[in-house]
This record gives C-alpha cells, sequence and structure tokens, in this order.
C-alpha cells in the first residue's frame, strides 16, 4: 500500500531525529561538558565547598600552609604566608573560582574523590559537616621561604628539586599575590590589568630564552656524537653565515675544548659545534630532553619550545649557545640539570606527597617515578665533570660551598627588550649538589635583570643549596 | 515455573532494575525509610499484574507496556530521589494510569462508532479550551491548568487526543467527512471539507497561543503535516499547506514577543545566564555535570535545575544515572515509536490507522521536542516528557492513548505470525 510506504518514511524520519539526540547528546560530552562544569554559574562546583570542610595543605615537615576556618557561619579559606604559595597552591575563592593546587585536587579536598566516595558511604558521623582530605605536600617551607625572601623584590623564579626522587622542594615565582579571599577581592582589578602579570606562575609557565644554561644540552649532544675531542681556536669573535656571534664582552679564549668552553662559556666555540652537529642532531637532543612535549605534573607546566624546521647555519649557532627561538620553563631547566645529576635519568616530577583523610589515614601516597632518560649514564657523567669545573673555575664561583663540590652552568640570556635596550637580560643559574651524590638540583632566573647570572642568580642558588645540605647533615 | 528467572524475559530486567534502585536509595541516601521498599515493591507488584493481565487476557502487542514499564521505572525512581512525596504521588498516578490503560483499552473495543462522532471532538475540544481560558490558572507561565477541588489538571492534554481522533475521523475517507448529503456540487463539497480541516487545525492553534502552550503548537501542527503527508490523497494541497506555515512561522517569531525570545535564547543562552537563559543553562550544567556515567543516584544536584520533575527531568536521568541512560531513554522512545508505527501499518482499518499513526507520531515528536529542548538542540518549550516526567493529567493521558494504542494491536494481531506466543 502506498500509505504504508509513507509510513515507513514517516519511521525513518522520527528514527533520524532520535539518533540525532543521541549526536549531539555525545558531542556535548565529548566537547562543551568540560568548560561548561567549570562554569561560574554552575553552582555545583561550591555547593561542596558549602558543606564540607576544605582539607588542609601541609608542608613536607608539617608545617599548615592553608587551612579553613569558619567565620559567621562560612567556611573560609585562610593562607597563613600570604603571598608565598600563590604560584604553588592558588587560591580557592568563591567569586574567583581555583587556580592551581586548589583547582587540581579540589576533589580529594573536598571528598568527592572515588575513594572518599565509597569508603565514606558506609561510616557514619556525627559531625554535621564533612572534611576533606588533606594534602602533604614535597615542599621545604623553610627552603621556600628563604628563596623567596632571596629574589626580594625582582621577578623571577628559584625551582629547587630532589634529583633522585623528583620532589620539588621549593617553587618561588615573583611577583605573586596574597590569596586570602580578602585580599583578592581588593586587589583582583588591578592585577588583572598589571603590566608585571602577578598571576602568571612564572617557575612553571613562565617562557624564557635559556642562553648559556643550554650549553649542557649542547654539550651532552656533543659527547654522544663523539665531538668532544675538538678544539678551537677562540678569538672572541666569530661570523657564521654573516652574522657575528661573539663572547661575553668579546672575551678571546685562546686555544679552547670542550671543557674549557663550557667553564667559560664561550659563545665562539659553541656556535661552531652546533653547526658540526646540524639540525638533525640538535633537534634530536631537544627532542630527547622534553621540548615541545607535555610535561606531566601536579600543576599545570608551559610547553618548552624548540620551533624549527627548516635551520639555517646561524639557526643552528644561535640554538646552540640558547638563543634563537628557543624558550623554556624554569621548572624544565631544572628537571634537564636533575636529570644530568641523576646520571641521565629524569624523575617525574611532583608536588603532593600523600594525601590523608580527615582521620588521618593514609589514602594515597607517591613513589617516585623514572620520567624519561634523556642521555646515558657516560655522557651524563662527563657533563656532570664539566660543570663542576664551571663552578671551580668558570663562570660560576659565586654558586661554590665550602666543603661540597658544586656543579652548574650561568646563563646570561637576550631577550626581545636587549635588542632595543642594554642591561635587560634574564640571568639564569642551573645546577646541584653535590657532585658525586646530588641531592638538590636548582634553577634560578631572573627576568629582565640585566645583569650576568654568575653575578646574581647563582648567588641565590648557592644560599638554597647549602641552607638545605646543612639541614641534611642536622637530620 | 524455572522460567521466571531467565534473562531472556524482559520485564525481568525491569524488575531487576527497580530491586537495584530501590535498594540503593534506602541505604545510600541514609533515610532508612521503610516507604522507599514499599513504593519499589509497589511498582513492581503493579507492572507485573499489568503485565500478567496483558499476557492472559491476551491484549495484544506486549512490548509497547513492556517499554513504558521501563521509562515508568526511570522516571518514578528519579522523581522519588528529587522529592519522596511527589515520587509516591506519582507511582498513585502510576496506579491509576494502568487502570486506564486497561479500562480505555477495552472501552475502545467495546464501543464500535468512534468515527461517527467527530462532530462532538470537535465540540468537546472547543468546550475544553474555552473552560480553560475562563477558569484556568496560570502555572509556571502558561495559562492552561484547571484546579477542581485542589487537584490541578490540563485539559490540553485531552484536546490534543480530541484532535487526534478527529484527524482520524477526516482521514478515514479524506475530505469526504462533511456535506455528504448537502446539495453542494463535488469541487465545493471537497473545498468545504478542507476549510473545515484547515479551519479547526487553526482553531487548536490559536487556543494554544493564548494559552502559550509553544510546544503543543508545534507538536499539533507536526501532526497536521505528517498525517496530511501519509493519508492525504492531493499532493497540491500539502504542498500549500507547508508553504503557508513558513510566512505564520517567520510572523510569529518577528511579531511574538515570546517566540522571539525563545529562540533568541536558545541561539545564545550564555548572554543571559542569570535571567532568560538560566534553566536551559542550568540544564546543560546537569547534563555536562554526570558524564558518560553519571554521578550516582543522590549524589548529584538536580534539584538545581528549576522544574526538575516535570520538563527537565531528562537531565536529572542524564546527570545521575548518565548520558548513557539517556541515549537508553532516547532509544526506548524509539522502539515505541518503531513498535507503534509496525502495529500501524498491519492495520486495515482506516480509522484505527489513522489514529493509531496520529498517537504514535504524537508520542515520538513528544519526545523530541522536549529533549532537543533541554538539551539545546532545539528551542525550548514546556511539554512534558511522556511516561517519565510528573504529572497527573499528562500519565493519565499518555495511559489513555497506549490504551487505544494496545486495542488497535489486537485487531490485527492475529496476522503478526507467532508473535503473541514470544514472551509466554
Amino acid at each position: 500500500m502506498k500509505e504504508n510506504k509513507k509510513i515507513i518514511k514517516v519511521l525513518i524520519v522520527i528514527c533520524s531525529l532520535f539518533l540525532i539526540l543521541v549526536g549531539y547528546l555525545t558531542y556535548i560530552q565529548i566537547f562543551e561538558s568540560k568548560e561548561m562544569v567549570q562554569n561560574s554559574y554552575n553552582r555545583r562546583q561550591y555547593q561542596a565547598d558549602e558543606t564540607t570542610i576544605r582539607g588542609k595543605i601541609f608542608d613536607r615537615n608539617g608545617t599548615v600552609l592553608v587551612y579553613n576556618e569558619e567565620k559567621d557561619n562560612e567556611q573560609q579559606r585562610i593562607y597563613p604566608y600570604g603571598s608565598l604559595y600563590s604560584h604553588v597552591i592558588g587560591y580557592n575563592s568563591k567569586v574567583y573560582g581555583r587556580s592551581l593546587l586548589e583547582a587540581s585536587y579540589n576533589n580529594y579536598l573536598l571528598g568527592l574523590d572515588e575513594y572518599t566516595k565509597v569508603f565514606g558511604l558506609f561510616i557514619s558521623t556525627d559531625k554535621d559537616k564533612k572534611e576533606g582530605n588533606s594534602l602533604s605536600l614535597t615542599i621545604d617551607h623553610e627552603l621556600q621561604k628563604l628563596a623567596h625572601e632571596l629574589l626580594g623584590e625582582r621577578n623571577g623564579a628559584v625551582v629547587a628539586m630532589n634529583p633522585k626522587t623528583g620532589e620539588i622542594l621549593c617553587l618561588v615565582s615573583k611577583p605573586d599575590f596574597d590569596t586570602n579571599e580578602e585580599s583578592l577581592t581588593k586587589n583582583w582589578k588591578a592585577m588583572v590589568e598589571s603590566q608585571q602579570s602577578p598571576f602568571l606562575p612564572r617557575a612553571t609557565q613562565g617562557l624564557y630564552a635559556p642562553g648559556s644554561t643550554f650549553k649542557i644540552v649542547t654539550a651532552a649532544a656533543v659527547i654522544e656524537n663523539g665531538l668532544d675531542g675538538l678544539k678551537f681556536n677562540d678569538k672572541g669573535v666569530i661570523t657564521i653565515d654573516g652574522k657575528k656571534i661573539s663572547n661575553s664582552k668579546g672575551k678571546a679564549n685562546g686555544d679552547t675544548d670542550l671543557k674549557k668552553a663550557l667553564a667559560v662559556s664561550s659563545n665562539v666555540v659553541f656556535a661552531q659545534l652546533g653547526v658540526k652537529l646540524g639540525q638533525e642532531k640538535l633537534t634530536e637532543m631537544s627532542n630527547k630532553v622534553c621540548f615541545g612535549s607535555d610535561i606531566p605534573f601536579d600543576i599545570p607546566v608551559s610547553k618548552s619550545l624548540f620551533p624549527y624546521h627548516e635551520m639555517e647555519q646561524n639557526d643552528m649557532a644561535a640554538a646552540a649557545i640558547g638563543q634563537g627561538k628557543i624558550l623554556v620553563s624554569p621548572l624544565h631547566m631544572a628537571m634537564i640539570t636533575s636529570g644530568i645529576a641523576n646520571d641521565g635519568v629524569i624523575m617525574k616530577p611532583f608536588l603532593v606527597n600523600s594525601i590523608a583523610s580527615s582521620t588521618g589515614k593514609k589514602i594515597k601516597s607517591i613513589k617516585p617515578v623514572e620520567f624519561k632518560q634523556i642521555m646515558e649514564q657516560e655522557v651524563a657523567i662527563k657533563v656532570k665533570k664539566m660543570m663542576q669545573e664551571v663552578v671551580e673555575n668558570g663562570t660560576a664561583k659565586n654558586a661554590a660551598i665550602d666543603g661540597v663540590k658544586v656543579a652548574g652552568k650561568t646563563g646570561t640570556a637576550e631577550n626581545e627588550l636587549t635588542s632595543q635596550k642594554k642591561n635587560k637580560e634574564h640571568a639564569w643559574f642551573v645546577g646541584f649538589a653535590p657532585v658525586e651524590n646530588p641531592q638538590i638540583a636548582v634553577a634560578v632566573v631572573l627576568e629582565y635583570s640585566g645583569s650576568s647570572g654568575g653575578s646574581i642568580a647563582a648567588p641565590i642558588a648557592q644560599k638554597v643549596m647549602a641552607e638545605y645540605l646543612s639541614k641534611l647533615r642536622e637530620k | 515455573m524455572f522460567g521466571i528467572f531467565t534473562y531472556r524475559k524482559p520485564i525481568n530486567y525491569i524488575i531487576l532494575i527497580n530491586l537495584l534502585a530501590y535498594t540503593y536509595i534506602f541505604y545510600n541516601m541514609k533515610l532508612y525509610k521503610f516507604d522507599t521498599l514499599a513504593l519499589g515493591f509497589g511498582v513492581i507488584l503493579l507492572l507485573c499484574t499489568a503485565y500478567c493481565i496483558i499476557l492472559k487476557g491476551r491484549l495484544g502487542d506486549e512490548y509497547l507496556f513492556l517499554i513504558v514499564s521501563m521509562l515508568l521505572s526511570i522516571g518514578i525512581i528519579m522523581i522519588y530521589r528529587l522529592d519522596n512525596g511527589i515520587g509516591i504521588r506519582q507511582a498513585v498516578w502510576m496506579a491509576i494510569g494502568i487502570a486506564m490503560f486497561i479500562l480505555s483499552c477495552q472501552i475502545f473495543r467495546w464501543f464500535k462508532r468512534w468515527e461517527q462522532l467527530a462532530v462532538y471532538y470537535m465540540v468537546a475540544a472547543v468546550f475544553l479550551y474555552l473552560i480553560t481560558l475562563i477558569f484556568g490558572r496560570n502555572i509556571n507561565g502558561a495559562t492552561n491548568w484547571i484546579i477542581i477541588k485542589g487537584q490541578s489538571f490540563q485539559p490540553l492534554e485531552i484536546s490534543k487526543i480530541l484532535y487526534i481522533f478527529f484527524l482520524a475521523c477526516y482521514f478515514r475517507k479524506p475530505d469526504r467527512l462533511f456535506f455528504e448529503n448537502s446539495k453542494y456540487t463535488k469541487p465545493m463539497k471537497l473545498r468545504l471539507n478542507r476549510m473545515t480541516l484547515v479551519g479547526f487545525t487553526f482553531l487548536n492553534i490559536g487556543f494554544l497561543m493564548l494559552q502559550r502552550e509553544w510546544g503543543s503548537i508545534i507538536l499539533i501542527s507536526l501532526i497536521y503535516i505528517v498525517v496530511l503527508y501519509v493519508f492525504g490523497k492531493d499532493k497540491l494541497f500539502y504542498f500549500f499547506n507547508v508553504v503557508f506555515a513558513i510566512p505564520i512561522a517567520l510572523f510569529g517569531y518577528f511579531f511574538v514577543h515570546h517566540i522571539k525570545v525563545r529562540i533568541d535564547t536558545w541561539l545564545n543562552p550564555w548572554a543571559d545566564i542569570a535571567g532568560k537563559g538560566y534553566q536551559i543553562t542550568q540544564s546543560l550544567f546537569a547534563i555536562s555535570s554526570g558524564g558518560y556515567f553519571g554521578t550516582g543516584i543522590g549524589l548529584g544536584r538536580p534539584d538545581l535545575v528549576p522544574a526538575v520533575n516535570t520538563d527537565f527531568i531528562f537531565s536529572a536521568i542524564c546527570e545521575e544515572m548518565g548520558v548513557l541512560t539517556g541515549v537508553a531513554v532516547i532509544l526506548l522512545y524509539m522502539m515505541l515509536t518503531y513498535r507503534g508505527l509496525k502495529i500501524v501499518i498491519k492495520v486495515r482499518n482506516g480509522f484505527n490507522k489513522v489514529l493509531g499513526f496520529g498517537i504514535t507520531t504524537m508520542l515520538g515528536l513528544q519526545t523530541f521536542i522536549i529533549i532537543g529542548g533541554v538539551i539545546k538542540l532545539i528551542p525550548l518549550t514546556g511539554i512534558t516528557l511522556p511516561y517519565i516526567s510528573y504529572g497527573g493529567s499528562s500519565l493519565l493521558s499518555s495511559f489513555v492513548i497506549l490504551g487505544i494504542l494496545q486495542a488497535i494491536s489486537k485487531d490485527d494481531f492475529a496476522d503478526m505470525d507467532g508473535e503473541i506466543n514470544e514472551g509466554e
């Protein structure tokens, strides 16, 4: 019958309408739900805050860094150290949302994680308010405070980590801001408009030209490719592809091998080594040390960049001395240094040591895991020796500690401002100690400081390392 | 007797899902009220009894009721979790509804002259619209509630069924319903008949506009167009109807403020989240908070969505039972439509065929309109989700039309070889 044929057509249309519903529902779930859940009008996010005492956060020695206080029947998040942890823990505000650890560990802090959900089901408590889980960080509060003071009013970052485990010992970024609700409300507008961008966690999301600190990566590539026997006559200046590359202050170093080149930070030698290595080897090494790939961490980290497709000779020269288009985050630089200290293996960096329930029971503790092997052990050992030479006889003498063997590398990185004005270089230092049994690796950057890494960045790292090592000895 | 616990009987899944859900609610929501378990057993008992009656009474297609049972179960579980009192009331409505279902099935079969009552359907529909206009109360922005002794109901639900009955009378023998014995010429009769059809359709739409029932307007227009497409004999007339609808829709958009607001909030609800876009954005928050597997019953916050018991129940299901359950619900409606139209195809009687077709497409399209609305696929219009939303009049009318469909299915069921024995 003709009618039945039409009925079947109608059936097909209605069924397709239903399938469109299914499709659109799936589309929402895949592409739009994440953003929508975080919309500030979605009150679900804050509902749990009102009925739960948000968990505390401790440093590695049990110092309370954040806690909740009840005031006029409302939960208030108190940050006793004001701005000290603004770029580690972040803030938790009804108005402005959450950031960093407060955001990424929100479910644990509010007791909304799977473990608490399942096991909390059968525990009936008499308290009218649920209590969240507490976090214990790998951060050493004393060290964090020291680094914060050492940076002072200058903008930059200090990252220290244990190269053998990946524990982050301190993570300071400046400028920072007070994360207590009251002061957030007061300063929010000014901070949003500020040219200093205080909201940028420089240690993890700031990207800087690494300058000469990148030479440790180039040196590793040179050794790996068997070019470490080469010697150059360093006249202080060299022209590659029509572009002049000179040493700091144009100093000539005469006959120079790789070890001496690293110690005196010879741009002339490293530029030539870069050209000798060529695009393929340079790119291979930068990929090995994780340029352009995601770094897994408890809080967001910017990808470091090695954005070359076709390299000219002067690109190779610039890349080898950490200039050109290369950009790196301070945390990443600390990881590379740790990798060399740890015989070529980078441990996965982490901030949260363990999570404990409100009754004090540990529900999760993080074990150190290997993240990536960036070079062979023999190569790492050679680079280590050279970095030790940098501190003992080279540019990083300011990083030396009495009675401890320290390895390091300084950097004074040109950037977008130095082409217009002098004295705007980033001052860098990366290093670790003690060389024979590394306990701490440090990366320090002072942005647009205009001084050399050896003169202002190295002393900060020296004090941080010395403090940590002396504390270790006391124990 | 060993056959009771087999996985091959769909009814067992319905029993299982109810058992699990009510036991879970009993323990997890920390109520420990035995009402919960009693409700669960009540629902299971009712559904099983009705299912047995359909099987033993040989009332025709058994799958219609099975599909609806699953939808009902999900609906009552969700409503009970949102508000215990309302959940129990919905279960009572379900009991009455099932009684109405069997009753309407029997009455429809017992009374043989449905196709001769066209004028009465029209008069009754207009009468219902008029009393709504005069005595109607405004609840949630639509003036379509009549309150009798504290019990509110929507006459609109009945008028929709009356309209389908009218269509069935008209298309039993297309364009020959009225003026058959008058002295007009044949083309004139045709024209007058068509004018009555179009006139009555617009009368319905007009009254619905006064009640601001945009969802029902779309539903009635769609049913009209679809029925005309399948059963109408004149392609040109159909073409005119469709073409004519376009300027009316445009007129509605530009000159009726309410329609424009609805479409604008559909296009960009985020522009006014706190105001006009509140409902739809809250619904989207609920759906996206649930993820694929949902937060679990009692662990989400669907209560933040306005009208979550009625229009937005689908969002609550998605939040707490997961988008996958949402998809399952949509597929159940798809099966219902498929089953309904399969029955319709077998029917030979002209009146029953149109009626069954109208009923099935109404169920299908109504579902699409409301689910599409709450997930922001199409503009939102307030209309209930059949068999799931809370509401006595909507549930009862849905059961009445299910009863009619069931009755229609029996007529020609003998033709469907062996199917009747499948579930026994």
